[in-house]
């Protein structure tokens, strides 16, 4: 009742397995059922999509009407009784099972699914598990090359019209169709066309079994090698949240996939979800590099490293210090790095790193957005509470025309972000020293550069980012580093502090 | 007391150029009955408690109350609203609307416009299956007549009312006979039933109130409106009022349509109109309404009358009128087999039930005739078929498994012969 009479949004009350529940006017009982944690087993209803209502398998019994019902699209009304677990309902939900059972290949030992799929999560769960299937079963094409994320198997889709539904309603391209009829029904793209956008892999997010593998995961890992941790995705100033999964033992992340948020929906775009492979063992800096006087550019230990460093810098005036930062870190990294440089050791020349390419109002109307750093917002705020200018600009070409004696600089995580850095990244050889932090293992080719920090990715590391509408992202729960000396910048600016302590 | 066999629909069959509009006038009280409705002395309302009290039944199927059902047309709703013919007479043994079309089109047209004016529709469209291509041209051309006469258009008979009428034709499924299939694929979409509710009559055709009438149906408004609903209860039952048209078809002397009042019996309809079995033949079983309907066997079809509540009582349906004589010679594994292909083909594959269940019921069948079934196979069809039943958006899953639950509990010796042959001859699957 306290529920009922709170605020202005008007509710019903109806029972679900024999509990009330109090929900807004015009919700369905399978929404109302999800709000409430209570499991009604489906396939084609998607809290992201319109009600499709094919699958039939959200059957469930209303209290004193003849057939049994779908939640997906029955609207919970006063006092109604509905059951989701009577035995007539659970006899229901096992044969909704084995007729999407009939044809489907079970094909589960090779399918990247398995794991993770509804047809096997089901099948536990109300499975028959004696099949009353004996005929040879209908088959269709399968490995279809239907974009450049994507492989389709027909003969593994249930037709529950999720994918048909995202193309029609989130990215409106209308790209795929359920073509023919009956059991010869197939999922596919009209003639001589493939799905071409930034949201590929959505649709194999979606697809509640096989169908749609993604192409970048395929054949890669059993799902339940895999631990996932929420994290935010650092490809754009959008800041999807996300779920990161990785095999920490052997260190290797394989993927991202969005997780429900109100910043990002139920989505995110293909461009974010490769944003874990900068992680990966090949691609990163996994130890430092130091030049020193007339010794070659060598491998060292991070204290070393960081003992150099911090002897250039007592030996630098602080007019010739400048720091280069790039808009990839977060909220407490800036602080923290801004505390000693800035406020502690009067450091004036900050400069902020930006691909000089970048299209700052670009947004393509769902997620992605031209401003391809995690927290430009963070900076900036960072910049202001350092009594520094915050307003965004690209201070890189400035700094190489200065080219101050001592250079600090937090490189971009994400590489692929940033078209010119190979181009960046060989002006800054050109300058008399260069301390470049950085998780990109592609700088290590530039044996101009004296002194190269590795770093942790975001998905390593705890903090904050602020995207474009200074809405919170956070990171909370990092797996264990990739490298045994990455470092986060907040952990590199402790460390020097400690060293300047003991040398002053 | 009323003629035995009331000439309510086919009014004009037998004479010649029975479909002109010129026929229409002279012999069947043609557009009398808008003359009188949009000349004012009978409003809206009237007409629609008039239909109510007839108590006219939707003739393609299912057997709603007409009356009741424009009423569920939201008049609150000032948007445009539209009324479909369905003319698409797509369940196999029923060829009755499209005798109307041969013989009378133009009351079709003129119960259109009487059902438009009931629920405030300017707009409305006759749907007819793609193989129909002659009865299309017969309403094409009754269409532009009407039009010609001032009985279609802006301002029909000067009453301030305007209703217009297109003709539609889609690539011939059977599922765009059911009223939510009809109006995706007249949208232009693949012909595929449409969650509900929302209903038609509220969102339906472009998300618009829409209603969907038999043709049969809109044939029977004119003459309710002539007659009044008082004399139309004078024919048929208490709970199936008017009369009705049957299209009777297998070994018989005179198959046809033919039109008796409801509650006919079924004996007298093939004695009489029909002329008999054909020498030699004898009844094997009776498929009442259409290929979906559950079959009788010649002892529950002792005493049967054609009516709603007379098949209901013995666990089948009138439906579309569609009787079909399944007499001796016929094998009825084969009839079966045919029965669940077609449906097995005509599934639509949204809904899993349906998709999966028809084309395993004939994948079975498959098994049952080419001797590769597995001994249990009847039980499993049973099975099969009780699970398909009243799951799906549609009925078309329930078209298929009722006459498979029918055959299986009536006939099945025929199935179990094929089986036993099977097993004798090691062929099955094991």
């Amino acid at each position: 009742m306290s529920e009922a009479t709170q605020g202005s949004v008007e509710t019903v009350t109806f029972t679900l397995n024999d509990r009330e529940i109090t929900v807004p006017k015009g919700t369905t009982v399978m929404a109302a059922a999800r709000l409430k944690d209570v499991y009604i087993p489906h396939f084609c209803w998607h809290p992201g999509l319109k009600i499709a209502g094919v699958c039939r398998f959200c059957l469930v019994k209303v209290d004193n009407r003849p057939k049994l019902e779908i939640a997906c699209n029955l609207t919970a009304t006063p006092g109604m009784k509905v059951s989701s677990v009577l035995p007539e309902v659970k006899e229901a939900h096992k044969w909704a099972l084995e007729f999407h059972l009939v044809n489907h290949p079970l094909d589960c030992p090779i399918c990247d699914q398995a794991g993770e799929c509804k047809l096997q999560d089901y099948y536990m769960e109300v499975g028959k598990y004696k099949s009353e299937m004996d005929r040879p079963k209908v088959l269709k094409p399968k490995a279809l090359d239907i974009g450049s994320e994507l492989v389709l198997d027909t003969e593994r889709c249930i037709l529950c019209d999720r994918c048909v539904r995202f193309e029609e309603e989130v990215t409106k391209t209308g790209a795929l169709g359920i073509f023919n009829r009956g059991d010869r029904a197939v999922v596919g793209t009209y003639p001589d066309k493939k799905i071409e956008h930034n949201y590929q892999d959505n649709l194999v997010d979606i697809c509640p079994v096989g169908a749609f593998t993604s192409r970048d995961f395929r054949f890669k890992q059993r799902v339940w090698f895999l631990k996932d941790k929420p994290a935010v995705c650092p490809g754009c100033s959008t800041g999807c949240h996300v779920d990161v999964y990785a095999k920490p033992q052997v260190r290797s992340y394989f993927r991202l996939k969005p997780r429900e948020s109100a910043v990002n929906g139920f989505w995110m775009c293909d461009k974010g979800r490769n944003t874990y492979k900068h992680m990966n063992q090949e691609q990163r800096l996994r130890f430092p590099l130091v030049a020193e006087g007339s010794v070659a550019r060598r491998k060292t230990t991070v204290d070393e490293a960081l003992a150099a460093l911090v002897g250039r810098l007592l030996a630098a005036n602080k007019e010739d210090v400048a720091l280069l930062v790039s808009a990839q870190y977060t909220c407490e990294e800036y602080k923290t790095l801004f505390d000693l440089f800035v406020v502690k050791l009067g450091v004036s020349k900050v400069y902020q790193w930006r691909e000089p390419t970048e299209d700052l109002k670009a947004f393509d109307g769902l997620l992605y957005r031209g401003d391809h750093n995690p927290n430009t917002r963070g900076l900036s705020e960072a910049l202001k509470a350092a009594g520094l200018p915050s307003e965004v600009n690209n201070g890189f070409d400035e700094l190489v025309r200065q080219a101050p004696p001592l250079v600090i600089a937090l490189g971009p995580e994400v590489a692929f972000q940033f078209p010119s850095l190979p181009a960046q990244l060989k002006q800054l050889e050109q300058l008399p020293f260069v301390s470049l932090w950085t998780i990109d293992g592609a700088a290590a080719n530039y044996a101009g550069l004296k002194h190269l920090l590795p770093m942790k990715g975001f998905a390593e590391k705890r903090g904050h980012y602020l995207n474009f509408e200074a809405k919170v992202g956070e990171l909370a729960d990092p797996f264990p580093a990739g490298s045994d000396d990455a470092r986060d910048v907040t952990e590199v600016v402790a460390a020097l502090g400690d060293l300047f302590a003991h040398s002053l | 007391m009323a003629q035995d066999k009331p000439r309510i629909i086919l009014r004009t069959e037998g004479l010649a150029n029975p479909r002109a509009l010129k026929t229409y006038i002279e012999h069947a009280e043609g557009y009398t009955a808008i003359k009188k409705v949009l000349g004012g002395a009978v409003t809206r309302e009237q007409l629609i408690e008039e239909v109510k009290a007839s108590g006219l039944r939707g003739r393609g199927g299912a057997g709603f109350p007409t009356g009741l059902k424009w009423t569920f047309v939201p008049q609150s709703d000032t948007g445009p609203k539209y009324l479909i013919c369905n003319n698409d007479e797509s369940e196999p043994g029923t060829f009755k609307d499209r005798h109307i079309c041969t013989v009378n089109p133009h009351q079709v047209i003129e119960g259109m416009v009487l059902a438009a004016f009931a629920i405030k529709a300017n707009k409305g469209y006759i749907y007819t299956r793609w193989e129909f291509q002659e009865e299309i041209g017969y309403l094409v051309e009754a269409i532009k007549e009407a039009y010609a006469a001032g009985f279609l258009g802006k301002n029909i008979l000067g009453s301030g009312f305007d209703f217009d009428l297109d003709h539609y034709s889609g690539a011939g499924a059977y599922i765009c006979g059911e009223e939510t299939g009809l109006i995706s694929s007249l949208e232009g979409k693949k012909g595929q039933p449409k969650v509900k509710p929302p209903f038609p009559a509220v969102s339906g055709y472009l998300g618009r109130p829409t209603i969907v009438n038999n043709t049969e149906t809109l044939a029977n408004v004119p003459w309710i409106v002539n007659h009044g609903a008082k004399e139309f209860r004078q024919y048929g039952t208490e709970k199936s009022p008017g009369s009705k048209l049957f299209s009777i078809s297998g070994a018989l002397v005179r198959p046809g349509v033919y039109e008796v009042p409801l509650g006919y019996p079924f004996e007298r309809l093939v004695q009489e109109e029909c002329g008999g079995y054909l020498p030699g033949r004898s009844l094997q079983a009776l498929i009442p309404g259409g290929a979906s309907a559950p079959l009788l066997t010649p002892e529950e079809v002792k005493g049967l009358t054609l009516d709603y509540e007379a098949m209901a009582s013995r666990g089948t349906m009138l439906g579309s009128g569609a009787i079909m004589i399944i007499d001796d010679r016929q094998v009825l594994a084969e009839l079966l087999k045919v029965t669940i292909e077609f449906f097995a083909h005509e599934s639509c594959g949204q809904c899993t039930p349906c998709r999966e269940g028809t084309g395993w019921l004939n994948n079975i069948m498959d098994g049952v005739l080419g001797g590769t079934a597995k001994p249990d196979s009847v039980e499993r069809m049973r099975t099969v078929a009780k699970h398909m039943g009243g799951k799906t958006i549609c009925a078309l899953s329930d078209a298929c498994a009722m006459p498979v639950t029918s055959y299986v509990q009536k006939f099945s010796g025929q199935l179990q012969a094929y089986l036993a042959q099977a097993a004798a001859a090691g062929s099955h699957v094991k």
